[in-house]
Order: C-alpha cells, then structure tokens, then sequence
C-alpha cells in the first residue's frame, strides 16, 4: 500500500511538473521592482554572454533596470522567433538581420523607430540608413562593415604580370589566365575563380551573398522594383549578370556544384590553388589568415566596377518590438549597444567596424580601406515582402543554370515569374 | 478501511499512466488536432490565423515546387526501402551464423555505430568525404569510375548519393532488429534441415526467411516511414540542392513555416504527408495480420 502510494504521488508530481512547464510569460518587473528589459541576440562570437553582460552592468545601474539577456544559435535563430512570436513571447529588443524584417515589419511586431532619432544620432551614426526599411526605420544598425570581398593572390597574379583587376574583363583575363595546369601532369590543378555553389548545411541564400549580389548591383539593376510590388533581377543588366557568371564556370574547381562556398574558399583559395576567391571580410583578417593559410600571399578588392560598384555587406541590427513596455528605455538601450563606448570596448574582445563617428578603428590597417574610401562599395540587401522565398528560388534557378540546365536568360526569367507571383499574392492580400 | 483499500486499488493505473497519457495528448494528439485545424487557415505564426477554406489543399494541387518536394520524397523511399531492407536481413543472417565470433561482434557494433551517430554529423562528414579533395575516397570510388567530387553537385546523382547515405547510415538498425528476431529460431530446425540434406540457400530460403517474415515486414514499414520523413541528414548535405533536385516534403515545409510565414500551407503539406504514412500504416497492418493468421 505504501508503495502504492509513494507511486500515486510521484506521478502526481510528474504531472504537475508538467503542467508547470507550460508556464506563461516572464515578469515585467525584474530583481527589486526594477524594470526589465528582455533582449536576444545570436552568437555573435564565442563568448557574447561573458562578453556583454560586463559592458550591460553599467546601463543597468545608471537606469535602475534589468537586462535579461538570452544568447541563441545561430542555426534556430529565426525559428526561435518565428515560435516567440506565435507564442507572443518576444523580447523587448533583439538583434535581427535583413531578410528577417519584412514578415515582422508586416505584422506590426517591430516598431518604426523613426520618432526617437534625433538630429545628433543621425550625425553619430554612421549606418543609420542601412536600418531604413519598408517605409521606416525598423533596425538599427549594430554589425557591419564586413562585406564580402574578392580576395586575391599576390604571388599568382604577379607570376601572370597582373595588377589587382578593376572591371569584369580584367577579372575575367585573370581568370582565365590563372587556370592551368602548373605541375604537368595534364590536370587542372590552380583554378581562376574557387567557388562553391553547393548551399548544403549554409542557408540557400549565401551563395547569393557571396557570388552573385555583387554581379547584379555591379551591373546596375537590383532585386526588386522600387514599388516593391515586382522584381527587376531578370532585366537585361540582370540577364547580364548572370550571364557573366556563367561565363566564368570554365575557370572554377570542376567539382565547384559539390563543394560549399566556404569549403571552396579554404580549400582552394586558402591553399593557394586559385586566383581569386570571395568571403566576407574581417577587420582582422591578417590574423586570421595568418592562422589558417600562413603561406598565402593575399590581397583584396572591395568591388569590382562593371556600371556601378557593389558588394554584400549584411547590416544586422537591433531592432524593437512594438509590445516593449517602456520603448524610451528600450531605444536608449539600443543606443547604448550600438554607440562608441560600448562597441569600442566590444570591438577589442571581438573585431568589427566602427559604428559610429567617435568610435576609433581597432582593426588591421590592410582591411581599413573598407570601412574608408571603400565604404560606399558596398550595401545591405534591398528588404521587401517574401525576400527569402523569392530569393532561395533565386538561388535554385541560379544552381540549375550553373549545372548547364538552363541558359542565364531562362534562369532569370523562370525565378522572376515564381517572384512575381508570390508578390502578387502578397499585394492581392494587402488589398 | 477496506474500502478505502479498494478504492486506492481502483485509481492506481490510472495514476501511472496519466503522466504519459498527458504527455501524448499534449504533444501528439493536440498537435495533430491543431495541425489539421490550421491548415484550413492563412497563417504566418505572426498574425492572427485567417480562415481560408479549402485553399491550402488546392493549391497543394498546383504547387509545382511542392509536386517536387513528393516527387522526391517518393523517389528517396523507392531507393532506400528495399535496399536497407535487403542489406539488413542479408548483413543479419551473415552476423547469426557468426554471433559468438569476434569478427562478428565487431562487425555488429560496427555497422550500428551510424545508427547512432547524430544525423547532422553524418550528413557533415560525408559531404566532407565527397568533395573531392580526399585522394583516399577519390581514388576508392574513381576504382568504379565514381568521381565524388561530382556527387552531390549534380541534381541527377545528388538524390541518389543521399539515398545510399541514408541506407548506410540506418540499416543497422534493421539488422540488429532482424538479429532478435533470428536468435528466436531454435537451432533444432536447422538441425533438422541439415540432416534431411538441406543446403545453406535451401536453409536460408526455407526457414530463416519464413520465420523472419514478421520483422521483415516490420523493417519495410519503419523503413517507409523514416524515409518518409528524411531532413536533418539532407539538409546538411545539400540543403535541397542543387536546384531543389533534394528537396522533401519535410524540407519544404519547413521552409514555408520558418522561412516564408506559410505555416498553415506547411500543415496541409505535413498532413498530406501524414495521410501517406497512415495509409501505408493500414496496409502493413493487413499484411501482419495476414501473417499471423497464416503462421
């Protein structure tokens, strides 16, 4: 019997526990009444945790808040919101990158943030712009700085009697040149271009960070029409682009569609077997390299010029919920975050541009150049509604073209269709 | 007291199975149920769910990519089913004849390690194996005038290179499911056989596989149902790609839920997948039934 009963109760336990865990949303009110802000950010380096709380604590006492900070990976980032939304559980400010945007910015779930910049912030700081999007400024800028760029090998361009290339065709003679067979043995062993084109574990859409954005702001057009109610990528500046790229397949890895573009780039690039290859940048880039390749010989260019210049370069930013219960608190934490005393002393521990005017570069001074006279090489993705499904079918259109399936027109044409319908729908909705 | 005894008594299972009880219907039942109601709905996980009718399933109709997504998902179980199954039944009798041998010790921990090993890992140290810069591999496989560096590049080979990844990493499972159902034979009837002068094929084809018929079934049902529902070793090997040549049905609603905000169209896609498995459910049901009463 008393077995029996200890068992009845510890089911009954079980039970309640259970029930336990379906708890409802935190408190408002954090430690002694005081005011609390909850915030998510990714793993925006080894240690983000031990990293900020230190820099937090100093907001914390001057407002007599609480910041309940949570770190998630990078993987589940975007399903970690997309269940806190539909659960109504998001934080009061969190960290959100471009194709994030337009669903929350739809639903109301981001604030404009439009009414608390003043004339001072908008001197201060430096990518304020990158944060305006949809007809409001829903981000505020917290990494950038760190496009990709087109890396290149000194030893095998001076061994070809070329200069860093300028233009398409520059690139492209380059290309060409580089690809040979260096040991005699009848195989291509140093290639032009090193990439991967296969997205395996990587999201879809960094083969269009890497390779392609770049084409297609270089030949002049963009992702969507200014109404953003079309898509412009399948113009004949886009067909161009496109069209370039495939041009170059002769000069990448043979097995370029298996390989995933930051396999190709440390692979081949990084073991010195290619002329040219693209990854995003690093304010301290030679210390990297130095570990990873110490016998590279590397040097970069932003961009290339084809009509314009252009080149990736995410602008993540903080962003604030339109559920924030004190949004004056939450604004100035934000600013807090993303201005010069914070970020100068984040910035020594983890490398990144500065964001603002008063905040002094620490990175190598062979990578300065980017965040200098090379700034305006390179943007943010233009945001707009069904980015990631226009843009991953892109991205698909774009792999079946590289695999010799489609021509570049048809390519373009065919992911532009399946864009145009689904903004359709999006608009048919809106009406 | 005595009624209070029986009282006790009489609540008692109740009480033991309530935690499970709760835990099914909260996590399988509910979920179902919610499943089905919100793929009648226009729902992003953001806004408010819309009722759209019966629009989710009629565009499941017209969906090209979705059409692709089966296609594949279809084309994945016919290459994986049969071949795990065989392999496992084959690799079992062969570690049976030798289960008290070392070799075949280790040849059973051996071939179960992937079963264990996270699918994720797997799916990382393949697509590591086959790109081509591994001159072990490489020149393994160029032996069968396979070029690895080519697999998982071409939408052609692509879905057939993670279909036998598929079958390496899960038919130790089967085996080891097929070994407890072989240890079951008593050795008496192959005693038997061999005394009335029964070969090894004869042995194997007249009682082990008569007798291993139940598991096998078994294998062909489970085999369905997690090649049904193949992602996580997929999506780290191509992530759909190259141009959607790998995309299942798990994969695309995924996407349509987290990526694109289509959370109640992904339900009708997941219950449409669902409605596949239980229908396979009901015919593997009949076949052991039939089994049964003919044993």
């Amino acid at each position: 019997m008393k077995k029996k009963m200890i068992s009845v109760l510890l089911c009954a336990a079980m039970v309640s526990g259970l029930l336990a865990g379906c708890g409802g949303k935190s408190e408002d009110k954090g430690k002694d009444g005081k005011e609390k802000i909850s915030m998510w950010v990714p793993a925006l380096d080894d240690a983000v945790e031990e990293n900020w709380t230190p820099l937090l604590e100093k907001f914390e006492k001057e407002n007599n808040c609480e910041i309940d900070m949570e770190v998630l990976p990078w993987e589940n980032y975007e399903e970690k919101w997309a269940t806190g939304a539909a659960s109504q559980d998001l934080p009061d400010i969190g960290y959100m990158y471009a194709e994030m945007f337009p669903t929350y910015i739809d639903s109301g779930a981001v604030a404009d943030m439009s009414e608390y910049i003043t004339d001072e912030d908008k001197e201060e700081y430096l990518y304020l712009d990158h944060g305006y999007m949809m007809d409001g400024q829903y981000g505020f800028p917290v990494v950038t700085g760190v496009p990709f760029v087109l890396y290149y090998n000194e030893d095998i361009l001076n061994e070809l009697g070329e200069q860093p290339p300028e233009t398409w065709e520059d690139f492209k003679r380059i290309c060409e040149k580089a690809t040979k067979d260096t040991d005699g043995d009848g195989k291509i062993d140093q290639y032009g271009y090193a990439v991967g084109f296969n997205n395996g574990s990587m999201n879809m859409l960094y083969l269009l960070n890497a390779y392609f954005y770049s084409l297609l702001w270089q030949s002049g057009t963009d992702i969507y029409n200014d109404d953003l109610k079309s898509v412009k990528f399948n113009d004949e500046a886009g067909v161009e682009a496109a069209e370039f790229f495939l041009s170059l397949k002769p000069y990448m890895p043979e097995n370029f569609m298996s390989l995933a573009a930051e396999d190709a780039f440390s692979t081949i690039f990084g073991q010195g077997k290619a002329a040219f290859g693209v990854t995003r940048s690093s304010s301290i880039q030679e210390g990297l390299f130095k570990e990873s390749y110490p016998n590279l010989n590397w040097n970069y260019v932003t961009s290339l010029k084809n009509k314009d210049y252009g080149t990736f370069g995410a602008t993540d930013c903080m962003t604030l919920s339109s559920q924030a219960e004190n949004p004056e608190l939450c604004m100035k934490l934000i600013k807090y975050i993303t201005g010069s005393e914070f970020m100068t002393e984040y910035h020594k521990i983890a490398s990144g541009a500065p964001l603002t005017k008063s905040e002094p570069y620490q990175g190598d001074e062979k990578m300065e150049r980017i965040v200098t006279e090379d700034r305006d090489k390179y943007r943010p993705l233009q945001v707009g509604p069904c980015g990631s499904d226009i843009l991953t079918n892109l991205a698909s259109e774009l792999q079946a073209m590289m695999e010799g399936k489609k021509d570049a027109k048809t390519a373009m044409d065919d992911a532009a269709e399946y864009g145009d319908a689904a903004l359709e729908e999006y608009w048919a909705d809106k009406e | 007291m005595k009624k209070q005894r029986k009282f006790w008594r009489s609540i008692a299972p109740y009480g033991y199975v309530m935690p499970i009880s709760l835990i099914l219907l909260t996590f399988v039942v509910a979920s179902l149920v919610i499943s089905v109601i919100f793929s009648f709905m226009k729902y992003n996980l953001l806004l408010p769910p819309e009722f759209l009718g019966l629009e989710n399933y009629k565009r499941l109709l017209t969906d090209e990519k979705m059409h692709l997504a089966l296609g594949n998902t279809l084309k994945i179980m016919i290459m994986v089913v049969p071949l795990q199954v065989v392999l496992s039944v084959l690799f079992a009798t062969l570690i049976a004849a030798r289960k008290n041998s070392l070799a075949g010790k280790i040849a059973k921990a051996a071939i179960f390690i992937p079963v264990i090993s996270s699918s994720a890992v797997v799916g990382t140290v393949w697509k590591t194996m086959l790109n081509g810069r591994n001159p072990v591999i490489q020149g393994f496989f160029s032996a069968f005038g396979i070029d690895t560096g080519m697999l998982l590049g071409s939408s052609t080979t692509a879905i057939i290179t993670v279909a036998m990844i598929m079958v390496w990493k899960n038919f130790g499972y089967y085996m080891v499911l097929n070994l407890a159902s072989l240890t079951a034979i008593p050795d008496s009837y192959y005693e038997a056989a061999k005394v009335d002068g029964g070969g090894v094929m004869q042995r194997f084809i007249h009682i082990t596989l008569p007798l291993l018929k139940p598991a096998i079934i078994m294998d062909v049902f489970l085999s369905v149902v997690m090649s049904l529902q193949s992602f996580d070793l997929i999506y780290t090997m191509t992530g759909g790609g190259p141009s959607n040549s790998t995309l299942t049905m798990v994969m695309y609603a995924y996407d349509q839920t987290f990526q694109n905000g289509k959370a109640g169209y992904a339900m009708a896609v997941s219950n449409l997948l669902f409605l596949i498995v239980l229908s396979l459910l009901m015919l593997q049901k009949g076949f052991m039934k039939r089994e049964a009463s003919e044993i």
